[in-house]
């Protein structure tokens, strides 16, 4: 599980990189400080890349998706991130709520759901964490109750990213009363975030953002066509999103525009020790970056690769938070610093999310330690 | 991809080291003792000539073979062997060592007491062949030989690959092969060591040292392999940058975290723990640590421009 192997993008890569630089270069609404993926919610940006055919792009072309490789998508969400692009609109449903869909949903949700996800016209929002419920996620308690031709869904949701935006939740509720087995009686449920009986109230971060939200059901009906997979699989579920959603490039690129920025002020005369500063950055993204595609690689080839995925989202979460101390210990007095300035409190302001978002860090430690043999 | 031939290559070397490597043979070799029985069976294998031209192994096999070295703490100066008999075109049983330039001495030389011919990389990254000057007998923290010589006098030899850049990946190598025995030692040093009526191995702060310890070692393997695979390649200098920064920083981390996991066995010399870790520290030293790597290879970036940074990282392999 220590082993990542080598993987070298296809040299077809490198026309779609040069396409998306392009695309990125033409766009005029790019002016963000940081490459977090949480934060810029644009949806004519996420119709813009729909267009391109940048959305869903490995899923097959029945629904509209376009069969490229993991690698094509690769190579397309770290440009995005690089350039500091707005993804977080069609994010989610992209990186996993699809993903689920093509694994476990019924062949009429897939007709349903998949087209408008890559159009860049139908987003996602995932519901798991709750007021009582954070890394502890099978102790959730939002519970749906059979009724005629479906369930009603009633509890609340908490840190759900985007959903005063976006138009729907798969939410992991509770259909059968807990047991012995505390994972057993899950289920995932597609809510529309825009039916009645779903409220949804912003929640203001301390960077000043509210792009988080807590979402409460009160008896929100949800057809039995909206259950993906079996009711009662929906442990498994959750846990098969994981490797897709720990180990992308969002997981050690969110502090990438400090970079930027910080070799911006020290290039042109670097004293050793801004350089020796530049260069430890890089070792670590090119490092980081090499296992995530690695792990990208076992995607590609139908592995699960939990534990590697932690592994990257662990050493890759606590860099994105060493960059921008490295930066700002080695930042020269000279120059205009109005760019790294902006670039850098935006992005420490951001960072307490990245060790907690998709599995914190001890969680993550714990998978790693499972992984060992240790527990 | 590893062949067959080198698979077979591998698994003598894996056998021979783990066999040859015990904890006796390292002590002897700390006070002096050069581990002649073991150096025989390198030589009889035809491990010293596996970087030769023609041995029909590549530098990637001969890497992979420090990298068990490392693993075993192998008390011998396999990479200086190999490479400068590759760099010579020797195909000899004697011993030839490397060490560095400094004026007219030769530094840091691994076991040059042993050795009958001597090579040194001076500043410019040339290779010189080095003859005459008196010895003296020095050592690293580890306890491995580094020679001097004195007043030497020495002649360049030409030679078409960086060698300073192949000396630093040969420590990113054994550096490897040991960061995986430490991982290995603390995962089994945890799972039986018993207080408070379990192992230890069952607290949360013991797992998640060691999860730590193993994210550091995961790095580390994929960021020498990647030095490795871009041997012959233009970026093969900043690629080493990388790796040796990358272990530098990694090597600090898990040795403190593995010993603090042993307690105080682990401070006591009867111990094999600090056979390794004292070998990472001094190997994390030799051809450049992690701020003279890291200078290197930021110096080539702000060189790129800010503009260009992105483009230097997103390399297709």
């Amino acid at each position: 599980m220590l082993q990542f192997d080598r993987v070298s993008l296809p040299d077809t890569t490198d026309q779609l990189r040069r396409e998306v630089r392009v695309f990125l270069s033409e766009c005029d609404d790019l002016g963000r400080a940081n490459s977090d993926f949480t934060t810029g919610h644009n949806a004519e940006f996420s119709r813009q890349l729909g267009a391109k055919g940048w959305i869903g792009m490995t899923w097959p072309k029945a629904y509209g998706g376009a069969e490229r490789s993991f690698f094509e998508r690769y190579v397309v969400t770290e440009e995005l991130l690089a350039a500091g692009a707005p993804v977080s609109a069609h994010w989610v449903a992209d990186r996993q709520s699809g993903p689920l869909l093509l694994t476990y949903g019924s062949e009429a949700q897939r007709q349903k759901y998949l087209p408008g996800i890559v159009k860049g016209e139908s987003f996602f929002s995932i519901g798991m964490s709750e007021p009582n419920t954070g890394s502890d996620l099978a102790s959730v308690r939002t519970t749906a109750k059979r009724v005629a031709g479906g369930w009603l869904v009633s509890g609340t949701k908490l840190w759900t990213t985007g959903a005063h935006l976006n138009h729907y939740i798969i939410s992991l509720v509770r259909t059968e009363p807990p047991s012995e087995n505390r994972h057993a009686g899950l289920s995932q449920l597609i809510v529309d975030l825009k039916s009645e009986r779903v409220a949804v109230r912003p929640i203001k971060n301390m960077a000043g953002g509210e792009d988080f939200n807590e979402v409460v059901f009160d008896g929100a009906f949800v057809a039995d066509d909206d259950v993906v997979g079996e009711p009662g699989n929906g442990w498994e579920q959750v846990t098969s999103e994981l490797g897709y959603e720990r180990s992308g490039p969002e997981r050690f690129l969110s502090a990438f525009r400090v970079y930027v920025e910080f070799v911006r002020l020290v290039a042109t005369d670097p004293s050793v020790h801004e350089a020796a500063a530049v260069g430890r950055i890089a070792a670590h993204l090119k490092t980081l970056r090499r296992m995530s595609m690695s792990v990208a690689g076992m995607l590609e080839n139908r592995k699960t690769p939990n534990v590697e995925a932690a592994l990257v989202k662990e050493l890759g979460n606590n860099f994105e938070k060493l960059l921008p101390e490295i930066a700002r210990l080695a930042l020269p007095l000279s120059g205009d610093r109005t760019r790294f300035q902006e670039a850098y409190q935006d992005t420490l302001l951001l960072s307490p999310s990245f060790t907690l978002r998709g599995g914190t860090r001890e969680i993550l430690r714990g998978v790693i330690a499972r992984g060992l043999g240790l527990r | 991809m590893v062949g067959h031939t080198q698979q077979l290559v591998l698994d003598s070397a894996e056998k021979i080291f783990a066999n040859g490597c015990n904890k006796s043979v390292l002590d002897a070799a700390e006070v002096g003792q050069f581990p002649e029985a073991l150096w025989a069976l390198v030589r009889e294998n035809g491990f010293h000539l596996l970087a030769l031209p023609g041995s029909g192994a590549e530098l990637e096999d001969v890497f992979a073979v420090l990298k068990i070295a490392g693993r075993y703490a192998l008390p011998l100066p396999l990479a200086e062997v190999l490479l400068a008999n590759r760099w010579l075109n020797h195909d000899g049983d004697e011993l030839i060592s490397i060490g560095l330039m400094r004026d007219s001495q030769v530094v840091e030389v691994p076991w040059g007491r042993q050795a009958s011919r001597c090579v040194a990389v001076n500043a410019q990254n040339e290779l010189m062949e080095v003859t005459g000057g008196d010895l003296r007998r020095r050592s690293n923290l580890a306890g491995e030989p580094r020679d001097v010589l004195i007043e030497v006098q020495s002649s360049i030899v030409h030679v078409e690959e960086p060698v300073f850049e192949l000396m630093a990946l040969s420590r990113v190598a054994l550096s490897a092969g040991a960061l995986q025995r430490v991982l290995e030692l603390g995962l089994q040093y945890a799972t039986e060591r018993e207080q408070f009526g379990r192992t230890i191995s069952k607290f949360q702060a013991i797992q998640h040292t060691l999860a730590v310890v193993a994210a550091e070692v995961a790095a580390v393997l994929r960021s020498a392999d990647a030095a490795v695979e871009a041997i012959g390649d233009a970026r093969f200098a900043m690629e080493v940058a990388t790796a040796k920064a990358r272990t530098g920083e990694a090597v600090g981390i898990v040795a403190e975290a593995v010993h603090q996991v042993h307690g105080a066995m682990g401070f006591t010399y009867e111990h094999e723990l600090h056979h390794f870790t004292r070998r990472l520290w001094a190997w994390r030293e030799e051809y450049g640590n992690e701020v003279y790597w890291q200078a290197r290879l930021g110096r080539h970036i702000c060189a790129l421009g800010a503009d260009n940074v992105w483009d230097f990282l997103a390399t297709r392999a």
